[in-house]
């Protein structure tokens, strides 16, 4: 049975030699039964211990973990319904893939022919069939990872934790077992949390993404929304790639309009959609899809350093007037050579208005119809981060 | 590039030249060092098997030492066995080498475990002092364990042999398994834990299994020890019938009765439990040398 | 905070966890404190009395000013420098070469290999009786090959003539221990990656070039070791000298650790073995502290 995942102010702290360092910090967080959620960020950010505190391999600190209406911060691994996939794989070196999936099932005391049935399943499942009689050593990565995943889900687990299960295989691999993974959480009575610092990872799989950093809550939101409306400059930049483009902007306030400007263009505002802790600057955000090579309401010069062909586009590295990166996702490159100038533009739906902390303060979707709008709610935005 | 190019072809024209006789004198060092080297560590060996399998009145018929046995006989096998206390002495040596070989590995294999599973303060001081103790002298250590076991009067026992010889041999063992420990990844048994093993079936299922190289490795060094000792046999055992066979038959030269044959065959019983080691159980004692190997 | 919590171990609280931690370090504890810690402080207390064993007398460091004050002492000491010096630098010349050797995947490497174990885990006893017959001056077969080369008129006694028992007495340790360094290194030896030999033949470097430049840089550590570990082990060493000369003929090859064995069994005075096998504690422990401070060892499993 699926079931809900509820943390409340979850806290972890370790000490190493009298050093305490805080890897999670008062994380909330709620997780509905039998979805598909991705706890995403750099390497350090609190994700994986996150996980191992949902598995009972890590006790919190602080706060309460639920698994439904069952407090579980404080019960041992072996009490909670939970399977795992490690970042390693762990398989037993020196049992027989049936053995090393069956592993669980022989703990829990289920009988042997009925645990052979259940393997056969979960291997048929997986097409690993010809693996069983196989030592873990024997076979390729990719087969190992099968392997791992059916473990877990031999056990039919309430809830099932898959700590980096794909950081060590090569990107076709990836994409295969990627929708591998989906497959079988459709079929799956179970909710699944899924570790990864591949965004693209978390963007496809999951119904929710969770990202974070230093230990505390990004955003937690599904993956259009995390893309579309990024509750911060860091949300922004971690998701889609290549990472969003950045500009440092001056503001000038008027009676009714205020003016976000470079020297090359400006940007004219109303002047309630700012927030009035906004001052003399902002940085205005810009995903390089929507920057367009001589197009757009709002041009700027950037100067080409390298263009990436990807196939069907390409990728315009470049730099502006003052040095800062920008990327141009684009398929019309004619033209477009290192060290020559060109003219790129935007359309102000496309903007993010970050303030000097980093917090999005606009959305340029938001203006996009022109007439008279709410301004953007920044309450509305906290509430929406710490869901 | 042209002048350039003339110097590095010049160059490149002369080292081919000296790379072939280099190549060529290096191949003629590499054997001629091979063959000095298995001479030197065949030949003694050669020696006492040539004389433990004849007669002592055939090898040394006429003045010259005889090394190529014409035939092969066990008169000097008998001879230990009636005449003088072998049998008891390797009974001995394989009770003290048995029980300290169990004792240094269990000791390792659990400390092990602890030191690389557990997080605590003063870790390193706790490897210094398993290295210092590694270094220690067996001699050193024997004169205060005498005394000791001499006023608690466990001397001429099996027990305190054990424990002297588990005291020369746990050091390494633990270092052996501590480094061991830490190759074999947490994650296999914490993947046991979360599908419902009990610490205690974790240790059964997974972690001994997965650490038998190693600790096959820590049992045939503490092996090697107990059955080479000399040092802590002669200071522990004084009376002969608790002697083991290294100072029950670090006496035979002495003793009128007993010649070169005796003693050489004796010597080759010694050298069966080594030779199998070295024959099948290599791997392990190579997994154990690189990690700083044993006195 | 909910709750209070105890100190945090990475495996959380469970009830097994504690018995485990007992099981794992109580009988090491135990162990220790019985063959290593208490011996040892017993017998350095021992060490400041006269006549320990009986009508023990407090004497405070004069053991030890009666030994350092013995004319013995220096010869003693001079002797275990020299012991173990040579059988170091002798070892680990055999044990480099023969590494080097193996390392060239010759054809019976692995043959070659095999066989250095033999004398690595030959008991010391058995190494003595082969080369106290090798060397024995009536039925020695090196004596019998120098006379029949016409290289020596007489036989050699080499075990008791005084100025070549302790050569003797080196000789026979390096066949038993040269395979140490030889099985270090070599592994050592394996470990270097072989891309950087042929980077070095494509940038021109000669074989001795390479071997200087890559090899012996990448051995250099191993070598400090050998040199410091093997050098303990020799100069501590007792049962290959006494079993094969005694410390004789004439103290010739009386080293520190004899000597400890004669004071202790032969004259029955503890007060001085024991105060004698202090010293030799102290000496270890400054080599370790040198040793810990430049190789930092421990840091292979504490970190």
């Amino acid at each position: 049975m699926a079931t809900p995942i509820h943390l409340e102010d979850v806290r972890k702290e370790f000490s190493t030699l009298g050093e305490t360092h805080l890897a999670v910090d008062d994380l909330s967080l709620d997780v509905p039964a039998g979805s598909f959620a991705t706890l995403v960020g750099p390497s350090g950010c609190g994700k994986t211990t996150t996980l191992r505190m949902l598995a009972g391999l890590e006790i919190p600190t602080a706060g309460r973990i639920r698994f439904g209406e069952t407090d579980v911060t404080d019960l041992p691994p072996q009490e909670r319904n939970a399977a795992m996939v490690f970042q390693s794989i762990a398989l037993y070196p020196h049992m027989t893939v049936r053995d090393n999936i069956g592993y669980g099932l022989k703990v829990q005391g289920v009988p042997e022919s009925e645990r052979n049935e259940r393997i056969d399943d979960a291997a048929g499942t997986l097409q690993i069939t010809d693996q069983l009689a196989k030592m873990p050593g024997e076979l390729s990565g990719g087969q190992q990872q099968r392997v791992a995943l059916g473990s877990a889900l031999v056990q039919d687990p309430d809830i099932l934790l898959l700590d980096e299960p794909m950081s060590d295989l090569d990107a076709q691999l990836k994409a295969e077992l990627r929708v591998e993974i989906q497959h079988l959480h459709a079929e799956l009575d179970t909710t699944v949390v899924y570790v990864t610092h591949d965004q693209t990872e978390a963007m496809t799989m999951s119904d929710q993404v969770v990202l974070l950093r230093e230990g505390r809550l990004a955003q937690a939101d599904p993956p259009q929304t995390l893309f579309d409306r990024p509750a911060s400059e860091y949300v922004a930049r971690f998701i889609g790639t290549p990472s969003t483009n950045v500009l440092s902007c001056a503001v000038e306030r008027g009676e009714t309009e205020a003016t976000i400007a470079t020297g090359e263009f400006e940007l004219s505002v109303p002047a309630d959609a700012l927030p009035s802790s906004i001052d003399e600057s902002v940085r205005l955000g810009i995903r390089p899809q929507y920057l367009h090579p001589g197009g757009g309401e709002h041009r700027f010069e950037v100067t080409v350093e390298v263009v990436e062909p990807l196939g069907t586009e390409s990728v315009i590295h470049g730099r502006t007037g003052d040095g800062t990166r920008v990327d141009v996702v684009t398929s019309e490159t004619a033209g477009v050579a290192p060290n020559e100038t060109v003219t790129v533009g935007f359309d102000r739906e496309h903007a993010f208005v970050f303030d000097r902390e980093g917090e999005t303060v606009l959305f340029g979707a938001e203006l996009a119809t022109g007439d008279a709008r709410e301004p953007y709610d920044r309450t509305e935005s906290q509430s929406r981060s710490t869901l | 590039m042209g002048s350039r190019g003339g110097i590095r072809r010049e160059r490149a024209a002369g080292s081919i030249v000296s790379q072939r006789t280099q190549a060529r004198l290096k191949r003629i060092a590499v054997y001629v060092t091979a063959l000095l080297v298995s001479v030197f560590v065949t030949v003694p060996v050669y020696v006492m098997v040539a004389i433990a399998i004849q007669a002592p009145s055939d090898v040394f018929a006429g003045g010259q030492v005889h090394l190529l046995p014409d035939g092969v006989t066990l008169r000097n096998f008998v001879v230990l066995v009636t005449e003088t206390s072998s049998v008891r002495y390797f009974t001995n040596s394989l009770i003290v080498t048995a029980s300290s070989t169990l004792l240094s590995t269990a000791l390792a294999v659990a400390a092990g475990y602890g030191l690389t599973r557990f997080d605590f303060r003063g870790k390193t001081l706790a490897a210094r002092a398993v290295l210092f103790s590694y270094m220690f002298s067996p001699i050193v250590l024997a004169i205060p364990l005498y005394v000791i076991f001499f006023t608690l009067g466990f001397l001429n026992s099996y027990f305190a042999l054990t424990l002297a010889l588990t005291a020369i041999s746990a050091p390494f063992c633990i270092w052996l398994m501590w480094q061991y420990f830490q190759t074999v990844p947490i994650a296999l048994e914490e993947s046991a834990w979360v599908r419902g093993a009990s610490r205690w079936r974790t240790v059964r299922d997974v972690v001994l299994p997965v650490a038998r190289p190693g600790y096959i490795s820590a049992a045939i060094f503490a092996f090697a020890v107990a059955w080479n000792d000399f040092t802590m046999a002669r200071v522990v055992m004084s009376r002969d019938e608790m002697y083991t066979i290294t100072v029950g038959a670090s006496l035979f030269l002495d003793r009128v009765s007993i010649g070169w044959g005796e003693t050489m065959a004796v010597s080759l019983l010694i050298a069966i439990p080594p030779f199998c080691i070295a024959l099948f159980l290599q791997q392990y004692l190579l997994q154990g040398f690189s990690v700083g190997g044993l006195e | 905070m909910s709750t209070v919590r105890g100190v945090d171990l990475p495996f959380g609280r469970f009830d097994e966890r504690r018995l485990v931690l007992l099981l794992c370090f109580l009988p090491l504890g135990v162990f220790f404190a019985v063959v290593w810690l208490v011996p040892v402080l017993y017998a350095l207390g021992m060490s400041l009395f006269d006549e320990p064993t009986g009508g023990a007398q407090f004497v405070g460091p004069g053991n030890y000013i009666d030994l350092l004050t013995a004319g013995e002492f220096g010869y003693f000491l001079w002797n275990s420098v020299l012991y173990a010096g040579s059988t170091t630098a002798l070892s680990l010349l055999v044990g480099l070469s023969l590494a080097l050797v193996v390392n060239q995947r010759i054809r019976g490497g692995n043959v070659l290999r095999t066989m250095m174990i033999f004398p690595y885990l030959l008991p010391t006893l058995v190494v003595i009786f082969m080369w106290r017959f090798l060397l024995d001056p009536n039925v020695g077969f090196v004596n019998q090959l120098l006379e029949n080369w016409g290289l020596i008129a007489e036989p050699i006694a080499f075990f008791s003539t005084t100025g070549l028992a302790m050569a003797a007495v080196v000789v026979t340790s390096v066949w038993k221990f040269g395979s140490f360094a030889f099985f270090i290194l070599l592994a050592r030896l394996q470990a270097i990656d072989p891309d950087l030999y042929e980077r070095a033949r494509v940038e021109g470097a000669s074989t001795w070039q390479a071997f200087r430049d890559i090899t012996l840089p990448n051995l250099r550590g191993a070598i400090l070791i050998i040199l410091l570990v093997r050098g303990i082990w020799m100069f501590n060493k007792f049962d290959i000298i006494y079993l094969a000369t005694g410390g004789g003929p004439l103290s010739a090859t009386t080293t520190l650790p004899i000597w400890v064995y004669e004071l202790a069994f032969d004259s029955i005075d503890f007060g001085g073995a024991t105060a004698l096998a202090g010293i030799m504690f102290f000496l270890l422990a400054a080599t370790a502290i040198v040793y810990f401070h430049a190789f930092q060892p421990e840091r292979e499993v504490a970190t």
